[in-house]
């Protein structure tokens, strides 16, 4: 198989089972995130926001994948790598909204998820330096003899960032159990990519010359993507580390609750192919195939709508911090 | 002189550049964003069209971006490197502090790095502990670099000029809260002294000795002393390296009371910095011990519940004055949530 090219999916591979279980973690990704763009414009909420829309296929793809021993790093758009590896939806809104039972008790906001109870082990906003970050914690399994991979999930700007060469090359050194999930959405919030690399510029070279396995996926594909992580995790359980680069569309603006059409930036990324490569409408006429599935999805989505308005009103109504906490924490109890 | 009416700071740095560029053809530009209609938060806006092979988007390569940008000075160029915030700067720090400051004096001199490095910092609402530092000390601790910190649309505009001009690396710290301030500023090029102090106002009784966003708030708290008949004289710092003493100890000569203002940690922050420099240089002429008024050495949370208790504000600065006047400290009512959250859309012109 020709792993450089997308697309090249085995569905056989999957049940319906399975695949019901990816629609419905982009299901809720996508419409939490939809019903607090919402939120938002309506409400003056205080926390620098990125969405994650139209990107869900490679959250729910990889993490569908992992064990709760696997552990998850995320960058600054990573309320879909939080939910989807099984992060406490309640501790998510409630942070962006800044309150007590955030998961960072309001500190950090939508920039920094972390739900250590299913081991995503925390997102920060600074290009690439989970990179690193996440290679340590493949060090310290390894170190210590424990089972599991540690994976990154980090965009294409990232990519660019010396760190994550400098630590795909620690990572091949010391065969460590590493998956560098590149999401490639085509934009450095407005910048192309031809406009920040040579038009020679390979990262399958990049990755194979440092010794690391290079795979890529269809990350507007949630089939593609679980079956390419699969093949990742069998190279990384040989002593391989990976870079699994998905490209993917991103809906909306690089931050605030907008889609950005007007600014023209994009190429091939533009309404209509956007939602003709949306991962979840994919996925539903696959499901839909058989038609008794279909009644099941509208229950589904219904049931997903209505969980989302009750978090995001759950969240309203928790209490703020109090005074004296912006004190805590600054060194570990 | 022909003056623009209420120029917004993001204009006066447009400004400066575009004139810069003008003058001299060695000057270009590059850093993330900077060739966007609206780049670098507005300040590069419409430049690319006007000198398009001059003015550059990179790749997000912060170290190598720098790095070339210090191969670029030595080699006859004027760049102007751009980081949008401070923390994505610290990628970059080996090139800044410790190639392009120490160039010229480790090769014994006539290797000069012409470079600006322009980067944006401080407060912003909902960013967080890892997108609001400031880290004004970092810069300030390496001799080498001029470090200045505008604090208003003439300021930003003269002294980026000048930073233009010079020919050794400048640090640029741009504070986005202020972004949106405006003043009335001279629409022909001028230039600001880049390591002098100014007295932004004169008073007697008390000194205040801020730099960048600090200047707004004091001169909201002069309005409130005035009311309490307190002549506070207003001391911006303009320059953190190097940091110009002279004036502060003249004025605290005069008024015998010394009051600091950061609006950063108060670990090793600027104000203490100042204070240990007067007490050596003049500790008799002090009536009261300094005050240094900073934010509490914490990172700055996202949440407004907490964040709204980080910063100091133009209530602190009065507070601190009456106590150090032994006055009666007068009870305000809490800011608002605009004023505590949301950038200030201050116009200096207006504020006498």
């Amino acid at each position: 198989m020709d792993e450089s090219k997308p697309g090249n999916h085995r569905a056989t591979l999957l049940n319906k089972e399975d695949l019901l279980k990816g629609y419905k973690t982009m299901l809720l990704i996508r419409h939490l995130e939809q019903q607090l763009v919402d939120f938002y414009l309506k409400n003056k909420v205080m926390s620098f926001v990125h969405f994650y829309v139209g990107q869900e296929a490679v959250a729910a793809g990889v993490c569908n994948n992992l064990g709760p021993e696997d552990k998850v790093f995320g960058n600054h758009r990573s309320h879909g790598h939080y939910l989807a590896k099984g992060g406490n939806p309640l501790a998510m809104v409630a942070e962006l909204l800044g309150r007590k039972n955030g998961c960072c008790h309001g500190k950090g906001g939508s920039m920094h998820m972390i739900d250590k109870s299913v081991n995503f082990m925390g997102s920060t906003p600074i290009l690439g330096s989970v990179v690193p970050i996440a290679t340590g914690s493949a060090l310290a399994s390894k170190l210590s003899k424990k089972s599991g991979v540690s994976v990154a999930f980090f965009g294409d700007g990232a990519a660019e960032e010396g760190v994550v060469y400098e630590s795909i090359n620690f990572a091949a050194l010391f065969k460590l159990p590493l998956l560098l999930v590149l999401e490639n959405n085509l934009y450095s919030v407005m910048s192309k990519l031809k406009d920040r690399r040579s038009e020679n510029y390979s990262t399958q070279q990049i990755v194979t010359g440092l010794g690391a396995k290079y795979i890529k996926a269809d990350g507007n594909d949630y089939l593609d993507v679980h079956a390419k992580t699969k093949e990742a995790l069998s190279f990384i359980s040989n002593g391989v580390p990976v870079v699994l680069e998905c490209v993917v569309y991103r809906h909306m603006a690089h931050s605030a609750p907008i889609f950005d059409d007007k600014a023209c930036y994009r190429e091939i990324d533009v309404p209509e192919e956007r939602e003709r490569q949306c991962p979840i409408r994919k996925l539903k006429a696959l499901l839909c195939a058989d038609p008794a599935t279909s009644v099941e999805l509208d229950a589904l989505e219904a049931a997903t709508i209505e969980f989302c308005k009750q978090v995001i009103e759950q969240a309203n109504n928790s209490p703020y911090p109090e005074a004296g906490e912006f004190l805590t924490d600054v060194y570990a109890q | 002189m022909y003056m623009h009416n209420n120029l917004s700071f993001t204009d006066a740095i447009r400004e400066s550049t575009l004139q810069g560029m003008e003058r001299d053809p060695h000057i270009f530009i590059m850093g993330l964003g900077v060739s966007y209609q609206n780049g670098a938060d507005g300040t590069t806006k419409g430049l690319k069209a006007l000198f398009p092979d001059r003015i550059f988007d990179t790749p997000v390569s912060e170290s190598s971006v720098t790095g070339a940008g210090v191969g670029a000075a030595i080699s006859g160029m004027r760049p102007i490197i751009h980081h949008g915030r401070v923390e994505f700067a610290l990628y970059a720090l080996d090139q800044i502090v410790t190639q392009a400051a120490k160039w010229n004096y480790m090769f014994g001199g006539g290797n000069p790095v012409p470079i600006v490095f322009r980067i944006a910092v401080g407060r912003q609402w909902g960013n967080g502990p890892q997108h609001t530092q400031a880290l004004y000390s970092l810069f300030g601790a390496v001799p080498g670099l001029k470090v200045v910190i505008p604090s208003s649309p003439i300021q930003a505009k003269g002294l980026l000029s000048s930073a233009l001009r010079e020919n050794g690396p400048v640090v640029y710290l741009e504070p986005r809260w202020l972004y949106g301030t405006r003043e009335n500023v001279p629409e022909s090029p001028y230039f600001e002294d880049l390591s002098r102090a100014r007295i932004v106002r004169e008073g007697s009784d008390v000194t205040i000795a801020t730099y960048g966003d600090g200047v707004v708030e004091a001169l909201k708290a002069d309005r409130l002393l005035r009311e309490h008949n307190i002549s506070a004289e207003i001391i911006d710092l303009v320059s953190l390296q190097p940091i110009d003493h002279e004036t502060i100890t003249k004025s605290v000569n005069k008024t015998g009371r010394l009051v600091t203002f950061d609006t950063t940690h108060s670990c090793f922050c600027v104000g203490t910095e100042i204070i240990a420099k007067l007490c050596q240089r003049n500790f008799s002429a002090l009536k009261a011990a300094p005050v240094s008024i900073a934010c509490p050495n914490v990172p700055c949370p996202t949440s407004t519940a907490l964040s709204a208790m980080f910063y100091p504000t133009r209530l602190d600065i009065v507070r601190a004055i009456q106590s150090l006047l032994k006055k009666t400290v007068t009870e305000y009512p809490a800011l608002s949530f605009e004023e505590l959250h949301l950038s200030p859309k201050f116009d200096f012109s207006k504020n006498e």
